[in-house]
């Protein structure tokens, strides 16, 4: 025991703090996909320093199979993450209030692409593939509200089920997917394509969420954390080609099966989102009549119990 | 470039030397080619035939494999529906298929969720071989829900068995990743019903080796693409499962790769043409199975023609030389064999300059060169000889041309010189001594005078007019009528005329008391009497003197009256031709004499300057043709 106050000591004296304490300072942000240009404002604010300027020691870490971004914001190992604002609700709606704390997103990237040439709204009762971990609300509140009787078909991986001709259609996001259909070397007509966006389905998607209870003991480092990645989006914006670079030094580091064509493609349309089609500015903020656009309608199709307010979900 | 094309022009062999390799090269190149065509459709064929080969032994190989997974899923799923009911079993189907195959990756059998109700959720009894030792356990969890998985999916959505996308298996208790394909069957109940999928792994570590090894030319390598045109075999480890084949074209369209990518995704066979990475390559490319894989041999053009462009670039380059060297040797041959003509013409400047005398080169030679040395030896003797010859006819001549100097000067003596008043005279002879002669003499109050014209020129003409002069003399000494005198002087030169010749000849006898002219014609132009007019003194026709000994002159009179003229010429007047052969002719004559009148210049002198000015103004640069003779005779009456 005296040993150990001793050696506490010499640590004081050497100026380092005992991990407890810096555990204390340190903000796990969490991603809720892999390592990918959807998320290089991130990686921009802390290889640029943005952070350490704001005076924020943040840590990216990037979930697992065994442990996906909401699973460790509940648990909190991760103190932020990114969720889609229909996940978001979701969560509110089951019990765990969350707070919007940046605003990437100001457009819904979310598309049904068709195989065989066939438009999806003329396809009733297509078998479509819908990510297993959940994105694609907006979709079967759609297939519902235009009595399309989509089969749903819940998937893990990539393009391969719907390349290998087992789907009729997938849900794809435009700046992943759909680039990834493309660089399968698909040739797919306008006809094949459903953009929600275009469709009155223009819901919000990527932003930064941390629960309530944490923000609220930290509401400065919060304010902090989103300003700098704030900047870091912006600076992304400025500097796409050195912003790719920090990409590809993240995507490399956690061996993603990925290239830089894709990153650079995905980067540019996480931009182009980035931008509200009614301001043209990068707002990054929540807009309260997507919220309540979104929330009414996974209300109407049953996936809430009660409709989730603007106000429940900002600070 | 100007100064080389004017060298080159100036040596022969240098030019013919240069038509000859031209036409040589002409010939190559038209053969060259021809040969190189052929050659490289050879080389392509072998390589097509190289190729094919290769990848048919390889999809064999892979096909041998890829069937016994199939076989051998199809008799553990034979095995699971003989007793679907024992979940328990299905471990050991799975740990079986592995020990059965210890080459297969891993064995999952895999059902739909809750199926068997004491499992709950997930029932996938995993196996896996793990260095020889196989481990089986409960592949499915709340981490790994393998209903979602595109192996346990595809199976299920198709009804039928098939391979999927090779993807990166991670183990997690090892913490390793394999890349593998999974071959999966759907399982089907007794009533036909779905109820799960065999899924039968293998690594593609060796299909990858085996593939990447095919190698069958220095620079070629191999790929293999899935459906989604991703590369699983790459000699670029980086673009193994992260890029496409397609990857590239999203930023440029235009990338003829794409085209390959396409074909390769259909699951066609066969062989491209095309550029892969800027470079001109030979692709060759086979599906792999069933599998939806393919793989390609891509072969630069350059590494398949590399040993038909070394021959190539050493035949061109030995035949570059070979038209070099032919081309120095022609023009050491052809320089060497010209020496004697250069030789030649050297002597022959010499020669030309004079120095005939020269020593030509002796050549032992009897080609055309020879032939050429020993005409040209025969030209300089012709021409010594011909130069003496001329030398000698040249001091002839000159020696004639003083004779005939002296002769004209001896003509010219012959005729009066100095002229009484009223009486003038000239006589301007064609060639050194002409044929025309005048005379006059006063005898008794009376003027003998005559005007003749000897035919042609020259010393026989003169001659012949010395004599007619000498006899005109002799017999008007004597003689007072003219025709008789002409009758005389006829008859004298026609016996001595051997060689034909005649004189044309006016002879007048006036008397000066009382202008009473007497006077005969024989064939000479009639004089012009310029008086109170101007009009020719009308004359007979007799024949010219010397041709008819017995032939009687006509005797005519006329009276002249005190101031008129009396003109005598020779035709050499009338005759007198300008440069466009045109004659003077006789109504000139008469127009200048007629002016002369109206100038009131018919004194003899001045009638003969300007008849003579006027002559020589019409003729003006043309040569003299004829002697021109001119002699004016004014009678004036005491």
């Amino acid at each position: 025991m005296k040993k150990i106050g001793i050696l506490a000591a010499f640590l004081v004296v050497l100026g380092i703090q005992p991990a407890a304490a810096q555990q204390q300072d340190t903000l796990v942000f969490t991603p809720q996909w892999m390592a990918q240009a959807q998320f290089a404002g991130y990686y921009v604010a802390e290889v640029k320093g943005f952070y350490r300027e704001a005076g924020v020691n943040v840590k990216i870490k990037h979930p697992s199979p065994t442990q996906p971004a909401m699973a460790m914001l509940k648990n909190n190992v991760s103190q932020a993450i990114t969720l889609q604002l229909c996940q978001a609700i979701e969560m509110v709606d089951g019990g765990l209030p969350i707070v919007n704390i940046l605003q990437t997103s100001m457009n819904n990237g979310m598309m049904i692409v068709s195989a065989r040439g066939r438009d999806p709204l003329k396809h009733k009762g297509a078998k479509v593939g819908i990510w297993s971990v959940g994105f694609g609300q907006l979709a079967i509140c759609m297939s519902i509200k235009d009595n399309l009787e989509y089969e749903w078909i819940r998937f893990a991986q990539n393009i391969n089920l719907f390349l290998s001709g087992a789907l009729d259609a997938m849900l794809a996001m435009s700046y992943n997917e759909y680039n990834q259909l493309l660089q399968a070397g698909l040739e797919i007509g306008a006809d094949c394509v459903y953009r929600f966006c275009d469709h009155g389905y223009n819901v919000q998607e990527d932003g930064v969420y941390m629960t309530r209870k944490y923000y609220l003991k930290h509401q400065e480092q919060a304010r902090c954390f989103a300003e700098a990645s704030r900047r870091g989006w912006e600076w992304a914006a400025e500097h796409p080609e050195e912003t790719l670079d920090i990409v590809m030094e993240y995507v490399g580091r956690d061996n993603i099966a990925t290239n830089r064509v894709m990153q650079r493609l995905m980067l540019m349309e996480i931009l182009r989102l980035q931008v509200d089609r009614e301001s043209g500015e990068r707002a990054f903020r929540l807009r309260p009549d997507m919220v309540q656009l979104a929330s009414r309608l996974m209300t109407e199709n049953a996936m809430l119990d009660h409709e989730i307010t603007y106000e429940e979900l900002v600070p | 470039m100007r100064r080389i094309i004017d060298y080159i022009r100036r040596k022969l062999s240098i030019r013919v030397s240069l038509v000859v390799v031209v036409f040589a090269a002409l010939i190559f190149v038209a053969a060259l080619s021809f040969f190189f065509l052929r050659a490289r459709g050879a080389v392509r064929e072998e390589a097509i035939n190289r190729a094919t080969q290769i990848l048919d032994k390889t999809s064999l190989q892979v096909e041998g494999i890829l069937n016994r997974v199939e076989v051998a899923t199809a008799m553990t799923e034979w095995l699971v529906q003989r007793h679907p009911e024992n979940s328990d079993s299905m471990f050991v189907y799975s740990r079986g298929m592995l020990l059965n195959n210890p080459d297969f990756y891993n064995c999952s059998i895999a059902f739909e969720p809750y199926y068997f109700k004491e499992r709950g959720r997930y029932c996938s009894a995993y196996s896996r071989n793990i260095g020889g030792e196989i481990r089986t356990i409960q592949g499915g969890s709340d981490n790994y829900q393998y209903f979602y998985m595109d192996w346990y999916l595809m199976a299920k959505l198709l009804d039928q068995p098939c391979w999927t996308e090779p993807y990166m298996d991670l183990d997690v208790s090892t913490n390793t990743s394999e890349m593998v394909s999974s071959y999966c069957k759907p399982i089907k109940d007794s009533d036909g019903h779905f109820i799960g999928v065999i899924n039968t792994s293998l690594s593609l570590s060796w299909l990858s080796e085996t593939i990447s090894a095919l190698k069958p030319y220095p620079h070629s390598f191999s790929i293999m693409i899935g459906r989604g045109g991703t590369y699983f075999v790459h000699p670029d480890p980086s673009k193994i499962s992260r890029e496409t084949i397609f990857t590239h074209t999203l930023e440029d369209m235009n990338l003829p790769v794409s085209d390959l990518g396409h074909a390769m995704q259909r699951g066609e066979e066969g062989m491209m043409h095309t550029k892969v990475n800027g470079e001109d390559c030979y692709v060759f490319y086979k599906p792999l199975g069933k599998t939806g894989c393919s793989m390609a041999i891509i072969c630069p053009e350059r590494d398949v023609f590399s040993g038909f462009d070394h021959l190539r670039r050493a035949v061109l380059m030995m035949v570059f030389v070979g038209l070099l060297l032919m081309l120095f040797l022609f023009i050491r041959i052809i320089t060497r064999e010209l020496k004697p003509l250069r030789r030649l013409a050297a002597e022959a400047e010499t020669i030309a300059s004079g120095k005939l005398d020269t020593e030509l080169p002796e050549l032992d030679r009897i080609d055309e060169i020879g032939q050429l040395s020993q005409s040209f030896g025969n030209m300089q003797q012709s021409l010594v000889k011909y130069i003496d010859e001329l030398k000698n006819t040249t001091a002839q001549k000159a020696s004639i041309e003083r004779d005939l100097h002296i002769a004209s000067q001896i003509q010219m003596g012959m005729l009066p010189k100095n002229f009484p008043d009223r009486i003038y005279a000239t006589l301007t002879p064609a060639k050194d001594v002409g044929g025309d002669l005048f005379d006059f003499h006063i005898r008794d109050g009376k003027l003998f005078f005559c005007i003749g014209d000897v035919s042609g020129k020259g010393v026989p003409a003169s001659l012949f007019m010395a004599v007619t002069r000498s006899v005109f003399r002799t017999v008007s000494a004597h003689e007072e009528m003219p025709n008789r005198i002409m009758d005389s002087l006829n008859k004298t030169m026609a016996d001595m005329n051997e060689t034909n010749m005649f004189v044309t000849l006016f002879i007048g006898v006036l008397d000066l008391a009382t202008g009473n002219m007497h006077y005969c014609n024989a064939g000479h132009d009639a004089p012009l009497l310029v008086g109170a007019g101007v009009g020719i003194l009308p004359c007979d026709s007799n024949i010219p003197v010397g041709f008819m000994p017995d032939w009687k002159y006509s005797l005519q009179e006329a009276e002249i009256y005190s101031g008129t003229t009396i003109f005598l010429f020779t035709d050499g007047l009338t005759e007198a031709e300008n440069i466009n052969h045109e004659l003077f002719n006789m109504n000139r004559v008469i127009e200048v004499a007629t002016e002369a009148l109206d100038a009131r210049e018919q004194e003899p002198r001045k009638i003969i300057a300007r008849m003579t000015e006027a002559v020589h103004e019409y003729v003006g640069e043309a040569d003299q043709s004829d002697d021109l003779t001119m002699m004016a005779i004014q009678f004036i009456k005491d």
